[in-house]
């Protein structure tokens, strides 16, 4: 089996980072598509997410290929972790968080969630999810918003009340309860969206960049929630690129680049920080030059 | 149930709050409430009555199917466009669902502003007014007539050899048109007759040709002992005592010149239906099924195109549908054309075959003219229009979201 170092070409130009790494973090490089699971114990946890060599290529009107934005990934994700899913701009994140949530279709491979179809009613019971931008109906007030999202989690209208009430003193916008959605700023409108996506008590919460355009303090408590979440047992898959967030939060991760897994494993056993690690295994700057620039 | 609530829910504050649908209401009752005053007819009561209930509701349709196509078309694009739609698709909620919710939602208002306008019509209207069932003469079926007009072309050694060339379904296809528009000539002091299957009543008889066409009319109609003079001053329109199971009308021709009649579309017998109220209510409830097909075809539009193109496809398609048959009754004889004439007629064919039963489906002139808004059409037309159709659409539409979400459509 090839070696971390052989196998990663940024090895020389990281050589400190690389030597940080704890050898018993999980790798596995694109090229190989064999994983490398050097540490941990096997867990016990049945599996939430299972990705099998899972792949999409988009394509034309005329069928014809574009782009590859996953190939052969992949994953499992187990009953009460927090998961991260990191990478690069175009790596596949979101690609391949439309294929868990049934939004894009494989172009092979297999996804289950709670050993279902991601299309299926029944998963899709459990599930909830926050997109990147908050994408409210902005002509809904924040309490007809919850009121809407319980209506399509078949929330008996007595619960789905309550569960609005519970949740918008969550997220600390009762007062505002009655305003339209398209008046609220950004950091108000995602913590609408955090409440909508949990309106279903959902037994899997999926991310995607849940701190986006969130202040400090905001982004301190969308954490502290993850993390309470988490001790109430909720699975949680989440991306970001605040690597710090993730290493916070996260109890694994995956790195993809270019549509394909370079590292996975448990933050825990990361002897580096996770920005240093993520910059040693993606580091595309090769892509973008400064010289010129800096010549003239 | 409770997904789709919501959904409809939703589409229905999304209608009201975006002041789309209090826009429509205000239209509708500003268009209705002044078109009397806007619009002279031709001085007569019935005249001004026909034209009001045509053009006043009419116009109010003619907005609703604009506006709610507009609507429903960008409706689902524009939730996929701006991705709001993921929000919804993740949830337990059909896709089926989500789109008959947006069509519901639709419909509603629809029918709300159809109904105001219906009501401000109905108080300036005497809604006891009979209205009327038309009966054709017994005749022979168009095709019946096709085939023997066929044989009888073929017999003629005169006859082109384009024509005994062609396809015999293309030239009988052909021959049913003119069938429907088949003359029949009476000559000076000669007599016609047509036989009616109807239940003794009271009726009218009428000629539907333009008054110019009947100058020299001057006949007598006859039914068993009674007569009724037809000229000219009586614009071929009169009362007649007509009983019996079935009946015969003959018409003698007492003009200095022979007359010429479609007897498929001139000659016609109405006999006294129920109230004009009754014919309105039918009438509406035809038009709010149109009006369903209609949002569910901007729907499966939008759920398989972009925005823009979903929008232009939506109104060429309208215009298509609502020129088409036109198009073809000018122009039936594709056997007198060039090739690229051919290939648009076949076109337009095509399309008017398609929506013929949308635009057969206005109700609106039989309510101008007093005449039933058949029952069973109205049951044929709202089980097709308004359950069918988009639960067909809707189907096909569900189909074609996920592949569009993939970026394949």
């Amino acid at each position: 089996m090839e070696t971390l170092e052989h196998a990663d070409p940024n090895y020389t130009k990281f050589p400190a980072r690389r030597r940080a790494l704890r050898p018993d973090f999980a790798i596995m490089c694109g090229m190989e598509k064999t994983k490398q699971t050097l540490g941990g114990a096997p867990h016990a946890a049945p599996n939430v997410i299972e990705l099998t060599d899972v792949r999409k290529t988009f394509r034309d009107f005329w069928l014809r290929p574009t782009v590859k934005a996953v190939d052969g990934l992949s994953l499992s994700v187990r009953k009460g972790e927090v998961f991260g899913l990191l990478g690069p701009n175009g790596s596949g994140k979101s690609t391949t968080i439309k294929m868990i949530l049934g939004l894009l279709s494989p172009s092979g491979g297999k996804i289950s969630l709670f050993g279902r179809p991601p299309r299926a009613a029944e998963a899709r019971r459990r599930l909830g999810y926050l997109p990147e931008l908050s994408y409210l109906h902005p002509f809904l007030t924040a309490q007809e918003t919850l009121g809407y999202y319980a209506g399509l989690s078949d929330l008996p209208r007595a619960e789905a009340k309550a569960r609005t009430r519970e949740l918008l003193a969550m997220v600390g916008l009762s007062d505002v309860a009655k305003r339209p959605v398209g008046g609220f700023s950004k950091g108000m409108a995602r913590r609408v969206a955090l409440a909508a996506a949990l309106i279903g008590k959902p037994d899997l919460l999926v991310l995607d960049e849940p701190t986006s355009g969130l202040d400090p303090i905001s982004t301190k408590e969308v954490k502290l929630l993850v993390k309470a979440l988490r001790a109430g047992g909720m699975t949680i898959l989440t991306t970001s690129h605040l690597l710090a967030d993730a290493q916070e939060i996260c109890d694994r991760v995956m790195i993809l680049n270019h549509g394909a897994c370079v590292a996975e494993g448990k933050v825990s056993e990361l002897g580096t920080s996770l920005e240093d690690f993520f910059l040693a295994k993606v580091d595309d700057a090769k892509d973008f030059t400064l010289a010129p620039f800096l010549a003239g | 149930m409770r997904a789709f609530l919501s959904v409809v829910g939703l589409e229905l504050k999304a209608l009201v709050r975006s002041k789309a649908a209090l826009l429509l209401l205000v239209a509708a009752v500003a268009w209705t409430a002044a078109f009397p005053s806007l619009v002279t007819g031709d001085g007569t009561v019935a005249g001004a009555r026909e034209l009001d209930i045509h053009f006043s509701l009419g116009g109010v349709f003619a907005l609703l199917v604009v506006a709610l196509l507009a609507s429903a078309t960008g409706s689902l694009a524009r939730e996929r466009a701006e991705k709001r739609l993921q929000l919804t698709l993740v949830r337990p909620v059909g896709r089926v669902a989500l789109i008959l919710g947006k069509v519901v939602a639709h419909v509603v208002v629809g029918a709300v502003v159809l109904a105001v306008a219906c009501d401000i019509l109905a108080a300036r209207v005497d809604l006891a007014t009979p209205c009327r069932h038309v009966l054709a003469p017994i005749l022979p079926s168009v095709q019946e007539e096709a085939e023997r007009m066929y044989a009888v072309y073929l017999a003629d050694t005169n006859t082109p050899a384009a024509v005994r060339h062609a396809p015999k379904a293309t030239v009988l296809r052909l021959l049913a048109n003119r069938a429907i528009d088949r003359y029949e000539t009476v000559a000076t002091n000669a007599v016609a007759r047509w036989r009616f299957a109807a239940p003794g009543d009271a009726v009218r008889f009428r000629f539907t040709n333009t008054f110019e066409m009947r100058q020299d009319v001057c006949g007598v109609l006859r039914s068993g002992a009674a007569a009724s003079v037809v000229s000219n001053t009586t614009q071929a329109v009169v009362l007649f005592p007509f009983r019996g199971e079935s009946a015969e009308l003959s018409f003698e021709n007492r003009g200095t010149s022979a007359l010429m009649f479609r007897p498929r579309r001139d000659i016609q017998v109405l006999r006294t239906a129920d109230a004009f109220a009754w014919n309105l209510l039918r009438a509406y409830v035809v038009l709010v099924a149109v009006l369903a097909l209609v949002v569910s075809l901007g729907l499966l539009l939008g759920a398989c195109l972009s925005r823009p193109v979903a929008l232009f496809v939506a109104f060429v398609t309208l215009v298509v549908g609502e020129m088409s048959p036109s198009v073809v009754e000018q122009y039936p004889d594709e056997l007198e054309t060039n090739l690229a004439d051919r290939v648009g007629l076949a076109i337009t064919r095509g399309a008017a075959a398609v929506t013929r039963p949308v635009s057969a489906a206005s109700p609106l002139e039989a309510l101008a003219k007093d005449e039933c808004v058949e029952p069973a059409s109205v049951a044929g037309l709202v089980c097709a229009n308004l359950v069918v159709a988009p639960l067909l659409l809707a189907l096909l539409g569900a189909a074609l979201l996920p592949r569009k979400q993939d970026d394949l459509v």
